[in-house]
């Protein structure tokens, strides 16, 4: 599983994922307190501009667009056949800007310094003995772990129906997977109690 | 946390995460495709219950949030929590507690298969229809300043697929219930 | 080693997995070979604190494994069935790097110990792997280098050999042969348990037999071909 992290050295790139993720937040509440169609075009278009001058290529700025281009453009045309063409553009390019943005701060930030300020975040929590702060990690290091195994379980199970003449079907493909899955945690958590990893202070 | 449980929230969040990686299912009586991963948020909440399935969404949530690709579609990074459909996301997380706290207070070792099978039901289209919808439908009417009864309009096409992936859920989560039980049972 | 079980019993679900016994496990290489369900694993997993006994207690190398967990379990590492289970993150470096978190090491000291351990395995080429990618054998390999960098003196391996094709079988039986550590092997390969020290046959949750391999493993064929 590749991260949409982009490798670089600039500005962006630079600064702390904290300080990316509180600006994020003050951007997007300032795009929506501004109901001004230029103002939010302008700022669409800077999102834009950021990802030209990280030298992201046109095809990828596609490729990492394209999954909000529909349901943006949908939600325009609802709101300008509804509310007016003004209201419509105002809604596009406000909902555009915001993608751009978050785009901007997912392609300059690793999934490491991410980790990083979650961790930190959960700090107060772990205080108040709700979590391990360090679990969260682990955690999301677990996930990425096994998505290959399950999808290779998957397919397994998948062609033993085949080999049976059997169709694959939801319930039957899923149920197996599941237990099969879910039953490997036990030596998996065995393992990680067996080397100490989570009771290291 | 045990560690066991940390581990089956992990190893439930790779399942979703894989359910949105294989094609889709079809099914053989309706002639759409089947997209599994919001399948697979009703299933946390049947197989393992409140906790245990709401930790297993969240940490979904936080990996395509961190810029991984683990949403269907190799959908990920923060500008998925900057969009109309956003809503739907973190409905997610409630439709996973309501679903997995139903299934807690409506499913029991001692009931018989068939009942077991419809509690299984109700909580999974509670929690994975009827929260989701709203918490979906609420966001995109605020947040895009369509008003509720056009926002409901435009789901309404998708409740039907939804429903058939409560029946799914439902069957399946009785199923594991049977082959390696998992969900915390009332006391 | 120095393991020493006193009064030991293990009760699950209203049964009796080990009956009461006392033994010591000293020396450099044991073996323990029994029948599947014989209580073999649930004796080598006391060794880690993974399970507690009932009643009794357990100590390794002087430490009590219920009282002293966290020193107990730093004296031992544990090898499970399956290796593609212990590893637990995605790159193998990250995963070998995780058991040192404790240490207070340096990012280079990290590397370096990292680097070391996969030197002793012949496997550095495969540190900046995914896990997922690696055979059968080169993962048996890489559990042993995700243990052992925290330097235990005791390594317990669980059936190490249990899902090797020959070639890989081999490599393993070699390594266990030149591990400087201490090894207690559980393993139904009585070829492999035959280059050991001394060897424990389980039978029914209690020690059968104790001794050299080769008057273990003729009493344990004898009691099954008795049986057939």
């Amino acid at each position: 599983m590749r991260s949409l992290h982009i490798d670089g050295n600039s500005v962006l790139h630079r600064l702390p994922a904290a300080a990316k993720l509180a600006a994020l937040a003050v951007i997007s509440l300032v795009l929506f307190m501004i109901d001004n169609a230029g103002f939010l075009a302008g700022a669409a278009l800077a999102g834009l501009a950021g990802h030209v001058l990280l030298r992201i290529s046109a095809t990828e700025i596609w490729r990492r667009m394209r999954p909000f281009v529909l349901i943006v453009v949908v939600v325009a045309l609802f709101t300008a056949v509804f509310n007016g063409t003004g209201e419509g553009l105002t809604a596009f390019f406000r909902l555009a800007a915001l993608a751009l943005f978050a785009s901007l701060v997912t392609a300059t930030t690793t999934t490491g310094d991410f980790i990083g300020v979650i961790t930190r975040a959960a700090m107060p929590l772990e205080r108040l003995g709700l979590l391990k702060a360090r679990d969260v990690g682990l955690s999301i290091g677990l996930v990425i772990r096994f998505v290959p195994e399950i999808l290779s379980r998957y397919e397994v199970i998948r062609d033993a129906h085949y080999a049976r003449g059997l169709k694959p079907r939801p319930v039957s493909l899923i149920v197996p997977l599941i237990i099969t899955t879910l039953k490997s945690a036990d030596e998996i958590a065995a393992a990680i109690d067996a080397r100490g990893i989570r009771s290291q202070k | 946390m045990a560690t066991r449980d940390l581990v089956l929230s992990a190893l439930f969040a790779a399942i979703i995460v894989a359910l949105g990686l294989v094609p889709p299912i079809m099914l053989g009586f309706i002639p759409v495709p089947i997209t599994a991963q919001s399948l697979g948020v009703m299933l946390a909440g049947v197989v393992l219950g409140a906790k245990r399935g709401t930790i297993s969404v969240l940490l979904v949530l936080v990996l395509a949030a961190i810029g991984l690709p683990v949403l269907s579609g190799g959908r990920g990074g923060l500008a998925v929590f900057m969009a109309p459909t956003t809503g739907y996301l973190i409905g997610w997380v409630f439709a996973v507690l309501t679903t997995g706290y139903l299934s807690q207070l409506l499913v029991s070792h001692s009931q018989a298969g068939f009942v077991q099978t419809v509690n299984f039901f109700v909580a999974a289209l509670f929690g994975g229809v009827i929260v989701l919808y709203v918490c979906g439908i609420s966001y995109l009417a605020l947040v895009t300043g369509l008003g509720f009864s056009k926002a409901f309009m435009g789901s309404l096409a998708f409740i039907p697929g939804d429903i058939l992936k409560a029946v799914i859920a439902a069957l399946a989560g009785r199923a594991v219930m049977v082959g390696y039980p998992l969900l915390p049972q009332r006391t | 080693m120095d393991i020493h079980f006193e009064k030991v019993e293990v009760r699950f679900e209203g049964r009796t997995v080990i009956h009461p016994l006392d033994l010591t496990i000293g020396g450099r290489r044991v073996g323990i070979i029994g029948l599947n369900g014989s209580g073999k694993t649930t004796l080598a997993r006391m060794i880690n604190g993974l399970v507690k006994p009932s009643s009794g207690r357990v100590t390794v190398n002087g430490f009590d494994t219920v009282e002293r967990q966290d020193e107990a379990r730093g004296q031992s590492g544990f090898i499970f069935q399956n290796p593609q289970n212990q590893i637990i993150l995605p790159l193998l470096r990250e995963d070998i790097a995780l058991g040192l978190k404790s240490r207070k090491l340096t990012k280079q000291e990290v590397t370096a110990a990292v680097d070391a351990i996969l030197d002793r395995f012949g496997i550095k080429h495969l540190g900046d792997r995914r896990a997922h990618e690696l055979s059968g054998g080169e993962l048996q390999l890489a559990a042993l280098a995700s243990v052992l960098v925290t330097e235990p003196k005791i390594l317990v391996m669980d059936e190490p050999t249990n899902q090797l094709d020959l070639k890989n079988r081999n490599l393993v039986e070699k390594t266990i042969r030149t591990l400087p550590e201490d090894v207690i092997v559980i393993s139904h390969d009585l070829d492999l348990v035959a280059g050991l020290d001394r060897v424990l046959l389980v039978h029914e949750g209690r020690i059968a037999a104790d001794g050299g391999p080769g008057e273990v493993i003729g009493l344990y064929r004898a009691m099954q071909g008795a049986k057939a």
